[in-house]
């Protein structure tokens, strides 16, 4: 246990805690579902995970501005159709062309959030709780409550699914889970590297103490927006290749299932505090549970979103409950190595209770 | 005025200590207070009004002690057991709930009243209590709006619906206008009639004496003087005594700013002001220099140190710095200019907690620290925290751990390692030293005259007399958002300079409104 302490931080046990919990599942599954360790189930659930994994990596980096993108559901949903409909009129356009497009409307969308929140000081909740359902109409009123087809599609797009990136022994890397690792890797790499990620930690952290240090904190909300919107932009495109057919509802409840994901994965709601990689493992816990229970059970839809609300409330209690005693223990530890005097904390608040 | 011989005492405090970790808040103080007099109980900054308070209402319980209701020892434990034996507490900020009409807030804490709200007998109780203190209010308005001294009125109300016989009153007037003061003593006046003892802390001198039936001075946690005012012949004598036993600390226990020949003049500062804050602040200040900035609490001296900065920019007068006339809009500017500010506020607006020592240290000066590709070059951040660590003394076996780990004295040299290292030319430290242990203080001493022996100018805002004392060149003195003078070393003494935070003293400068 002690050198456990020594080695990681409390954040990186809760990612190796995070892991360890997938593998378990894994191995109970195993003994419950005939023929659960192939192939086929490595491709079913990385295939299925793209989407939110992508658009979970956008509210991460809203959630350690100490915000919330609420709107990312529809945002999804808006670029697969309206992409989608381009696509079925017009179907010599190039594939990068077409995964630029779909960013594009994503960040001109996220933009929208940003400059409210960061701009207009309106809550986040607020302003992408409105955008949610304002960007969601728009797409019923200009689609006529019509669906794109898959046959109306390019051939190229249709056959993106089972593109192999490459192989490792039997298990198949799919372009679309591909694109999805990518977007987690530059990001964690961003996070953890570049300045603007440190500063997206300190303003989620103490945002007084950011401006304190005098760097644009407005201009950073916005950008994580804006990236949030470009990405939940992206993984329409994911979407609308996978699925190819496009109903007005495709999407919904994405804005749930990323936050879901971005919490179970350890970053802290109230900002500052975890990483794209945790959000991307908190993305591929709830799947391989949600994929394994209606293979186990063939549980209804209904029961999948009780057990997504029942995982958040879970990763909620355990950050409060079980991350404020390791904190605490460690500081302990670590106070004793190093010897130094106990923290000197002046008494209490002026006023009285 | 009750002749103590006579009248039982309401409220006895008996040989109460206190101590918090390494302070000793209170000292074997004992505090007498009769029915239908005013008390007023006054000390510099941190002398222990505050946490007597605080045992007086069950914030806090004494180490040893006791406290005597009606000559029976009581054990108050927390503020709601304090209010039912009839002591409670008004602050210089009321506590009213602002969507709550008047009425509502006068009753907020009867819980006899039944469980269904009779509105109209609510509204005729407050308007009658309110009639007793002839304060004219509608009842039926909501709190929100109401002005400060209404607020006060309202509290006094409630207290008075409570059958408070102590009524402790926490710095009421700092924030009310002349006019208002007058409202708030007749106030007092009609509850010292009722029989109410009132412990009066006040910071302005005037007051205190113009109200006062007694004045017990604190000091460093130990009772120093209990007195009955004097009569208005003796009454200059008698403030300037008391002046004498407020500050009658050592100063020789502090180590004292090396002299170093003056530099350059670095800034001049002239009649600065932000509408309602302060006004009328001018002062030079030279390189290797260090200006003290003394005063009570509510001198507004912290307010100068974010206009200076640029956090709240103020909004008249002029600032040349360097030789040039500067508009100081944001932080970033002050920092281009050469300017860095120590909040006092170490969680708030100082340090980001969780995050590491190192990250701390190279936040406001990231750039630096990039590599071609915008990325951060880890390996310089970890060399320039390793070397402010060993600099600084900061005790910490990682510049890897989080600051919020660190004690205070440790997590003060990490903010101060993070300014300096924006390599400033003006260095504004806003209570550098509040809540660090003994040893920490000598070395923050000794880290801001090495500052200064190497050519920064340094303000240094301290309610901490000795130490602004033993470290200053020169001392500037603020009373509730002007400038009272400004005393040399050879002129500032505990006595000028606290004479003048009370306001016994003529400004030496021009104050502008």
């Amino acid at each position: 246990m002690n050198a456990l302490r020594r080695r990681f931080q409390p954040e990186q046990i809760r990612e190796l805690v995070l892991i360890a919990l997938i593998i378990g599942i894994l191995i109970f599954f195993g003994t419950q579902i005939e023929n659960y360790f192939s192939p086929r189930t490595f491709t079913r659930i990385s295939t299925s995970v793209a989407v939110v994994a992508i658009v979970a990596v956008g509210q991460t980096l809203v959630i350690l501005t100490r915000n919330i993108d609420l709107s990312v559901g529809s945002i999804v949903g808006f670029t697969a159709y309206v992409v989608g409909t381009i696509l079925s009129r017009n179907n010599d356009i190039p594939p990068v062309a077409v995964v630029l497009l779909a960013v594009a409307m994503g960040a001109v969308m996220g933009s929208i959030n940003g400059l409210l929140v960061a701009y207009g000081r309106v809550p986040a909740i607020i302003v992408t709780l409105g955008t949610l359902a304002l960007y969601r109409t728009i797409l019923v009123e200009i689609s006529g409550a019509n669906s794109v087809l898959t046959n109306e599609l390019p051939r190229w797009l249709v056959n993106l699914p089972p593109v192999n990136v490459l192989s490792l022994g039997a298990l198949d890397i799919r372009l679309l889970f591909f694109i999805a690792l990518l977007v987690v890797v530059i990001f964690q790499f961003i996070a953890s590297y570049a300045a603007w990620g440190r500063r997206l930690y300190a303003i989620g952290s103490n945002p007084d103490a950011a401006r304190i240090a005098g760097f644009p904190a407005q201009r950073i909300v916005f950008t994580a927006f804006v990236l949030s919107g470009a990405l939940a932009g992206l993984a329409g495109f994911v979407f609308l290749a996978r699925f190819g057919n496009i109903t007005v509802v495709a999407g919904q409840g994405v804005e749930l299932q990323s936050v879901a994901a971005a919490v179970v994965g350890g970053v802290n709601i109230n900002g500052g505090l975890g990483s794209p990689f945790g959000a991307f493992l908190g993305a591929i816990l709830i799947d391989v549970i949600d994929n394994s229970l209606i293979r186990w059970l063939a549980i209804s839809e209904f029961w999948r979103d009780a057990l997504l609300g029942l995982l958040i409330l879970l990763a909620v209690a355990t950050d409060t409950v079980i991350m404020n005693r390791l904190r605490k223990a460690w500081s302990r530890h670590e106070l004793q190595i190093s010897g130094s005097e106990a923290p000197v904390e002046k008494g209490g608040s002026h006023h009285a209770a | 005025m009750p002749n103590p011989t006579e009248v039982r005492p309401v409220l006895e405090i008996r040989h109460v200590s206190k101590r918090f970790d390494a302070t000793q808040a209170l000292e074997d103080v004992s505090l007498t207070l009769y029915p239908g007099e005013v008390h007023a109980l006054i000390g510099e900054n941190g002398a222990g009004k505050s946490t007597l308070i605080k045992i007086m209402t069950g914030v806090h319980r004494p180490d040893t002690g006791e406290l005597l209701l009606d000559g029976k020892p009581v054990h108050v434990n927390n503020s709601q057991e304090a209010q039912s034996l009839g002591i409670a507490a008004i602050y210089q900020e009321p506590m009213v709930f602002p969507d709550l009409n008047v009425a509502e807030n006068i009753f907020i804490s009867h819980r006899k009243r039944g469980m269904i709200v009779n509105w109209g007998r609510l509204y005729k109780d407050a308007a009658a209590i309110l009639a007793q203190l002839d304060v004219r209010l509608d009842v039926r308005m909501p709190a929100r709006g109401l002005t400060l001294a209404a607020q006060q009125a309202v509290e006094i109300a409630k207290a008075i619906s409570l059958n408070v016989r102590v009524l402790i009153m926490d710095e009421p007037t700092a924030s009310l206008s002349a006019h208002e003061v007058d409202q708030l003593f007749r106030l007092i006046g009609a509850l010292r009639s009722k029989g109410v003892a009132i412990l009066f802390i006040g910071h302005r001198m005037e007051e205190v004496f113009r109200i006062a039936d007694r004045i017990t001075v604190l000091r460093d946690g130990k009772l120093i003087s209990s007195r009955v005012r004097a009569s208005a012949a003796e009454l200059p004598s008698q403030r300037e005594q008391v002046i004498r036993e407020m500050v009658g600390r050592e100063v020789s226990d502090f180590f004292a700013k090396i002299e170093v020949p003056r530099g350059d003049l670095l800034m001049s500062v002239r009649n600065l002001g932000k509408a309602g804050v302060f006004t009328g602040v001018s002062f030079d200040i030279h390189a290797g220099e260090v200006l003290g900035f003394a005063g009570l609490i509510g001198a507004r001296r912290t307010d100068v140190g974010l206009a200076l900065f640029g956090i709240e920019p103020a909004d008249s007068g002029e600032i040349i710095f360097n030789g040039r006339p500067v508009q100081i809009k944001t932080p970033e500017h002050a920092m281009q200019l050469g300017i860095a500010y120590v909040t006092e506020d170490r969680r708030g607006l100082g340090l980001t907690l969780p995050m590491s020592i190192a990250t701390n240290i190279t936040l406001p000066t990231l750039r630096r620290y990039l590599n071609g590709l915008g990325l951060i070059r880890r390996g310089d951040e970890q060399r320039t925290a390793e070397e402010y660590r060993d600099r600084l003394m900061i005790r910490t076996p990682s510049v890897n751990l989080e600051v919020g780990k660190l004690s205070g004295g440790n997590q003060q040299k990490v903010m101060l390692s993070k300014w300096l290292n924006a390599r400033p030319r003006l260095l504004i430290l806003d209570e550098p030293t509040r809540g660090i242990d003994v040893r920490a203080k000598a070395e923050v001493h000794h880290i801001i005259s090495d500052l200064a022996a190497r050519g920064l100018g340094i303000i240094l805002i301290s309610s901490d007399l000795p130490e602004v004392l033993a470290m200053s060149d020169r001392v500037l003195v603020m009373r509730e958002g002007r400038q009272m003078g400004i005393f040399t070393r050879s002129e500032a003494t505990q006595e000028t300079v606290m004479t003048a935070a009370m306001g016994q003293h003529e400004p030496t400068l021009a104050v502008q409104p």
